[in-house]
């Protein structure tokens, strides 16, 4: 609970007491070898009720995560609680309250109703209206067989598959590679209507344009580090992000960058000024000035 | 919830996975059956009924080693494996669903076996020409191909040892198993076959010849002599193969299963 106490921390105190913690990892170590470690001494405790974006570059171990959250991979070192389960058990009693939506996603050669028959017995939470609603929002219904459909339209499939299990924690590895940009769209209007107090949803990504006005709190991690992990509330309140024209008028900034109108900066904020999260530039601030970010966030 | 083993779920996994390949698991099947017929017919006629009942009971055994291969082929591709291994089911359950289809293919291959090896040897006796050379001796040396015979138990017995293998060895070979098992399997063959000669030679310079792990060709002057096992020692030997390798491979593929990290 690294960030008790650190913005308002009645507050926090407040929300980590009303909502339980469905997640969390005490001193994660894993490596593919012990020798080259992604994860050393990872901490990180997650309660329900938000979406949380994991932010990493390519490589940084962000799917790596999410398969030690569902119990794909065993930690070297350390614990992993989920839900209360350990993951590595890959109980039934679990694996029914967690849906994994991987990268690339295995649909076999069957049709929509075949697959809902065979494969939603296992979600005892599944709802078929909402599957429905589902598969029409996001373009999808078809009669034809799963295997024959485009790389795009199966993972929206399998998207409206994974919310209509109703699962309690739904853990997303870039869900919107392979969508075209409506489709992003109605992604990330369904993910916002299914939410609820009761619920976890936890997307990984490096497309972090695609978690703009989605995400509740951000998690990035880095050279098998967390650098941060904050609600977005926090992130404004803390740093500044705006266009200017000279960038040397402020001190600490984080992270800036050529922009059409300016210099896009991110700096610490000092005046309490409101800005737009640009998730894009936290992002490249936090990898370029972890130690920075991690004393602002302390 | 019952963690370990629930009837209704098992139901619902082994449905799941029937449908699911169809191709591999069905048409292997009838492919396996339709091969054990083709060879059957065939080497009746070029080799006697001797040789196609048992060189076609082989066949058909060896496709339950390649069902057993397939069982567990969701590893070929990361999204096919995380679908099984996040399916809510035990490891117990889809271990056991692994058993159920390889033993539903063995019982599927006897009875087909039974009834085309039935056909063919009444067929073959009720046209015998009771003029025909030999009649009561070929009459009597063609029967059905019994399931207790000494043949049909050492089929039995590499059977249930490599099905277990390909379970197993499914669950470490991410793509073409069969081939990579079959291979492993080769090596330890080849392994245990020069090991087993040079700890013979060793101990008895005069050997000739061994055979893993029950007997011993010795060189007797100008003559060879086989030397067997003493009974308590083949017992064990036989019993290990028997019963207590197969065992290990067929629970080391549920310990494999539960492990397994993708």
């Amino acid at each position: 609970m690294n960030n008790f106490f650190s913005i308002n921390g009645l507050t926090i105190f407040v929300y980590y007491l009303t909502h339980t913690l469905i997640i969390d990892i005490r001193n994660l170590t894993f490596g593919y070898s012990p020798k080259k470690l992604l994860y050393k001494n990872l901490n990180l405790q997650l309660p329900a009720g938000s979406i949380y974006g994991l932010l990493g570059r390519n490589g940084a171990g962000k799917s790596t995560l999410l398969k030690n959250m569902i119990g794909l991979l065993y930690p070297l070192k350390g614990s992993i609680t989920v839900n209360g389960f350990q993951p590595g058990k890959r109980s039934p009693s679990f694996l029914s309250t967690i849906y994994f939506i991987p990268e690339e996603v295995y649909v076999p050669a069957l049709t929509i109703t075949r697959y809902v028959e065979l494969f939603a017995v296992f979600y005892p939470l599944f709802n078929h209206e909402q599957f429905n609603s589902y598969l029409l929002a996001l373009d999808t219904l078809t009669n034809e067989r799963l295997d024959r459909l485009s790389f795009g339209q199966q993972k929206k499939f399998i998207i409206a598959f994974g919310l209509a299990c109703n699962t309690e924690i739904l853990l997303l590895d870039e869900p919107t590679n392979g969508l075209d940009i409506p489709s992003k769209k109605q992604f990330r209007k369904l993910i916002a209507s299914v939410m609820n107090g009761d619920r976890m949803i936890f997307i990984s990504t490096h497309q972090v344009r695609d978690l703009d006005n989605l995400i509740d709190q951000v998690i990035i991690v880095d050279n098998g580090e967390l650098i941060m992990n904050e609600p977005l509330s926090a992130v404004a309140e803390k740093l500044f992000f705006g266009i200017v024209e000279r960038s040397n008028d402020y001190q600490e900034i984080l992270y800036s960058e050529n922009a059409l109108k300016g210099i896009a900066i991110v700096t610490k904020n000092t005046t309490g000024a409101d800005s737009k999260i640009n998730l894009e530039h936290l992002f490249n601030a936090a990898t370029e000035n972890a130690v920075m970010i991690k004393n602002i966030f302390k | 919830m019952n963690n370990t083993f629930q009837a209704a779920r098992f139901g619902f996994l082994l449905k799941k996975s029937i449908y699911e390949k169809p191709f591999q698991l069905a048409g292997l099947t009838l492919l396996s059956m339709a091969v054990v017929l083709i060879m059957y017919a065939f080497l009746k006629t070029v080799a006697g009924f001797e040789v196609a009942q048992t060189g076609s009971f082989l066949t058909g055994l060896t496709g339950g080693c390649i069902i057993a291969s397939v069982v567990y082929a969701y590893f070929s591709s990361s999204a096919m494996g995380y679908s099984f291994l996040t399916l809510p089911a035990s490891a117990f359950e889809k271990w056991l669903y692994g058993i159920f289809l390889t033993g539903l293919y063995l019982l599927l291959f006897l009875l087909f076996f039974r009834v085309i090896d039935t056909l063919f040897v009444s067929y073959f006796l009720r046209h015998i020409h009771p003029n025909r050379a030999h009649y009561r001796e070929i009459y009597e040396t063609v029967t059905i191909f019994q399931y207790d015979s000494m043949v049909a138990s050492q089929s039995f017995i590499m059977f249930f040892n490599f099905a277990g293998a390909m379970l197993i060895g499914s669950l470490y070979f991410n793509k073409t198993p069969f081939i990579r098992v079959a291979l492993v399997i080769c090596g330890c063959w080849c392994a245990a076959f020069v090991i087993n000669l040079l700890i013979a030679k060793w101990m008895m310079p005069e050997a000739a010849n061994a055979f893993p792990f029950l007997l011993v060709w010795i060189n007797i002057g100008k003559d060879v002599a086989r030397l067997d096992l003493p009974d308590y020692a083949s017992h064990i030997v036989k019993l290990s193969f028997n019963f207590i390798i197969p065992a290990i491979l067929w629970i080391l593929a549920y310990i494999r299963l539960k492990e397994k990290e993708f």
